[in-house]
């Protein structure tokens, strides 16, 4: 009997052991994991600044008057990949001298981890009918449309495309056509009342939807 | 004060009379109207110029002034313009060419050209622009001296920059002793041309009949033969004015027009090669299609080659809808390209490079390194060094200094002759991606015109897809410039004929937009189509009163306002200009908008006789009111539909 406890406590304590030792393992591979998956996303961001993609999609992947909101990836990274390779609108080509799948891969996850948060919420701090005010007397409708709904001259906005703390920060930091607007400028608080503002816009209908469109 | 010629005395009878003597002398002075001597200079019709035996106050009769004349100077100058078919003569009427304005209408039948007023020389200018876009050929302007070459200034520069051809001719009071008072000497100039000199192909100033012809038939040679240009002539007001010399030995020539200028076989032969061998070839057009058949020609090319086509949209190169048109996603085929032909392209420096930046344009290429450039156009032939058109230059691999149209069909053949029956597969596959790719970018457009889809004010794509609905089954012909409406109809439309569109200002100064419409009209009129015009609000301020030349002359023209209340381009950069001093961007409209009170258009138009809508703010009330407008300009009148828009 005692032998059984002495053997179950040798027992006890090499499965504790074990155990302890298993998660070790398995911290150590998170922390790998997480290192790895660190690395990858500042590779990826490195990448996304040296092939040039900032310049159209911002420097977090925003969207600009360039080219359109891209973080998070509205694709999976294959076919981000192909069409990087071979576009079909007025983004150029991307060759693997450029970028290689395995940057596009780190792109991909910069993209994912620039992922705005959640837009639910934001609006309530904002004022949308101070917003419509501020949009026209700030003249954001110049360039945007009345319904921020875009031109030649402007991409679309309405309904936002991006999380509050996206449009402040590409406000503040554009990288396209479109001047830098300081805080003194449009205040923050302004910027949150346009975000109400345009959150307000219904999303469009398909242009299948519409006869005039399919002439 | 003039008098008619059964009323006067005769000048050849006058001329006797001075000869015989006193008599004859005291009985012309004893005619009211002969005795009424306005000037002691030479008499008016005396072209061979008398001798006169005393100084000319001493004599009683060089103090008659011979009013009649059986043959004026601008009757021969009719005879030669009318060797040149101008179809019209739009002016704004002056004196100093009053003697040419009499002659066309009554010596000339006012046919072949047919008198058209004008409110305005700019106006006249730009009906002569937008007119020759459409029919392929000049029609004649006339404008009165000084002031009226400066009103005309503006629409000349235009068409300079447009290299289309206007033939301008230019009244002048050249003898200043002829001058019969203060506004004599303010309408005139020692060299009236000097100040457009800069931004017209040639001008002349002859001082006799005969030369005049020549200047003419020259002239119009100029204007015509690529790069074509406006020219001016000066027609001064004693050689208009003045009796044709009896036995006068006057000869008009014979105009031959010059063959368009096109590239020599072996360039044409290298730029086959280039092309043909070319695993991503991209043809990028401007100013190409000067007539029907440079349509046709870029698209046989194309097809050939299964090559994408970039179109800059200078003329209707290139049909909108063909699967090879990819000017939607012209950086793409650009970044990707081995080959860039150019074609009468404006400025190939921005078609390969790319400019960023706030405050200073930064710059890099849009081209992956290597690629060829090649480049044909007739502006290599000749340019002008003040005012800055020409743009950046941009070195190329190959230049043939040579009018695209006129070297299409040897590039064609020359194509023809280096395909192989492997690279015909290639290009098989190259056209097939390319035609995915088309539709793919013509869905995304339409999808990218439904926000703001039922919006007040209207949105541009709605106008634009609403005014499509109306015609697309008309022989239509749009003759304004599409960018300032985010380019919706050539995003949407089916542009696939010559007349479809016809570029834009080229020196894109405002004031173009109306006169230009109803000078393209004024072309169309006689084949019968509808011509469309989405007619910028502040442009159309700038001279309205075309309008009425519209109502007038019965020149059909559907004019759809695009009415955004604003100088809107201006406005834009105020606000960015605010921003940068950093004083805050509420207050950019001050001067830079059209409201309080709005500009109700539709009023404006009917009270110059043309058929007025609106203002539409409703987009639902579009399609009624275009119907409604149409079936006015269908009738043979022009009518306009007021429609507030949101600003691009």
């Amino acid at each position: 009997m005692r032998n059984f406890w002495r053997v179950s406590v040798h027992i006890a304590v090499l499965l504790t052991l074990t155990g302890a030792c298993v998660c070790a393992q398995a911290q150590t591979d998170a922390e790998k994991s997480a290192s790895a998956s660190t690395a990858k996303v500042e590779s990826g961001k490195r990448a996304f600044s040296s092939a040039g993609c900032a310049a159209c999609h911002g420097v977090r992947g925003q969207g600009t008057n360039l080219a359109p909101q891209i973080a998070p990836p509205p694709v999976e990274l294959p076919a981000l990949i192909s069409y990087v390779r071979q576009p079909t609108g007025t983004m150029p080509a991307v060759s693997a001298a450029t970028a290689s799948d395995q940057q596009l891969s780190d792109i991909y996850a910069f993209l994912k981890s620039e992922a705005p948060a959640s837009q639910g919420g934001e609006a309530a701090t904002g004022n949308a009918a101070n917003g419509k005010k501020l949009f026209l007397a700030y003249g954001c409708y110049q360039c945007h449309g009345y319904v921020g709904q875009g031109a030649s001259t402007g991409p679309r906005i309405g309904p936002p495309p991006l999380s509050l703390a996206f449009l402040i920060s590409y406000v503040r930091h554009p990288t396209g056509q479109m001047p830098p607007y300081t805080e003194k400028v449009v205040p923050d608080q302004d910027l949150t009342d346009i975000f109400a503002y345009l959150r307000t816009m219904p999303q469009p209908a398909r242009a299948s939807s519409i006869p005039l469109l399919n002439q | 004060m003039r008098k008619r010629k059964d009323d006067s005395v005769n000048r050849r009878d006058f001329l006797k009379a001075a000869a015989a003597g006193t008599a004859a002398a005291a009985a012309l002075a004893a005619n009211p109207v002969a005795a009424r001597a306005a000037s002691p200079a030479m008499p008016h019709g005396n072209a061979t110029a008398p001798t006169l035996a005393k100084p000319p106050l001493a004599d009683a009769a060089s103090h008659v002034d011979v009013v009649t004349v059986d043959r004026p100077g601008s009757d021969f100058m009719v005879d030669a313009l009318k060797t040149l078919n101008f179809e019209y003569l739009c002016a704004n009427p002056g004196n100093s060419f009053r003697s040419l304005h009499e002659s066309l209408i009554n010596y000339g039948g006012n046919k072949n050209p047919e008198f058209i007023t004008c409110c305005h020389e700019e106006s006249a200018v730009a009906m002569g622009h937008g007119y020759a876009k459409i029919e392929g050929k000049p029609l004649l302007v006339c404008v009165h001296g000084t002031v009226g070459l400066q009103h005309a200034s503006m629409g000349i520069y235009d068409a300079f920059c447009d290299r289309v051809p206007v033939y301008i001719i230019l009244g002048n009071f050249e003898n200043a002793a002829m001058r019969f008072g203060q506004v004599d000497w303010t309408h005139s100039a020692q060299d009236p041309a000097a100040m457009i000199r800069d931004f017209v192909k040639w001008d002349d100033q002859p001082v006799s009949l005969q030369s005049f012809a020549e200047s003419a038939v020259r002239a119009y040679k100029i204007a015509t033969t690529p790069p074509m240009m406006p020219v001016a002539l000066v027609a001064g007001h004693e050689l208009q004015e003045n009796q044709v010399p009896d036995g006068a030995p006057l000869s008009i020539p014979k105009l031959t027009m010059a063959s368009p200028p096109a590239g020599d076989s072996g360039a044409v032969a290298e730029v086959a090669r280039l092309l043909v061998a070319a695993e991503n070839p991209v043809l990028v057009t401007d100013r190409v299609a000067r007539t029907p058949a440079g349509l046709a020609g870029m698209i046989e090319l194309a097809e050939l080659l299964q090559a994408p086509v970039v179109d800059r949209n200078g003329r209707m190169n290139f049909p909108t809808r063909h699967p090879l048109n990819q000017t939607e996603r012209a950086g793409a085929v650009i970044d990707t390209a081995d080959v860039i032909a150019g074609l009468e392209l404006t400025d190939f420096w921005s078609t390969v490079n790319s400019v960023h930046g706030q405050v200073y344009p930064v710059t890099h290429p849009a081209t992956k390194p290597g690629a060829k450039l090649i480049s044909i156009t007739a502006n290599d032939l000749y340019l002008k060094s003040n005012y800055q058109d020409f743009q950046r230059y941009q070195p190329v691999d190959l230049a043939l200094a040579a009018d695209a149209e006129a070297t299409l069909p040897s590039l064609i053949e020359a194509v023809k002759r280096q395909i192989t029956d492997d690279r015909k597969n290639t290009f098989e596959d190259r056209g097939k991606k390319l035609a995915t790719a088309h539709q793919q970018a013509l869905d995304r457009n339409r999808e990218a015109a439904t926000p703001g889809w039922n919006a007040s004010p209207i949105s541009t794509a709605r106008m634009s897809a609403e005014l499509w609905a109306q015609i697309k089954d008309e022989d239509w012909s749009l003759v304004s410039n599409c960018q300032f409406v985010s380019r919706w109809p050539l995003r949407l439309w089916d542009f696939n004929k010559h007349y479809h569109y016809i570029g834009t200002e080229g020196g894109f100064g405002v004031g173009y937009g109306l006169p230009a419409s109803v000078g393209a009209a004024l072309g169309n009129r006689k084949h019968g189509r509808l011509t469309v015009s989405i007619q910028n609000d502040g442009d159309a301020m700038f001279a309205p009163g075309v309008l009425w030349t519209a109502a007038h002359s019965r020149i059909p023209l559907l004019i759809i306002m695009h009415n955004n209340r604003a100088y809107h381009q201006e406005l834009m950069q105020i606000q960015i200009m605010a921003d940068r001093h950093n004083r805050g961007i509420t207050r950019a409209s001050i001067g830079n908008v059209l409201v309080d009170p709005p500009i109700d258009y539709a009023k404006l138009a009917q009270s110059m006789g043309v058929h007025g809508e609106g203002p539409v703010t409703d987009p639902s009330d579009l399609a009624p009111a275009i119907k409604r407008a149409i079936a006015v300009v269908k009738g043979g009148s022009p009518a306009l539909v007021d429609v507030v828009t949101q600003p691009r």
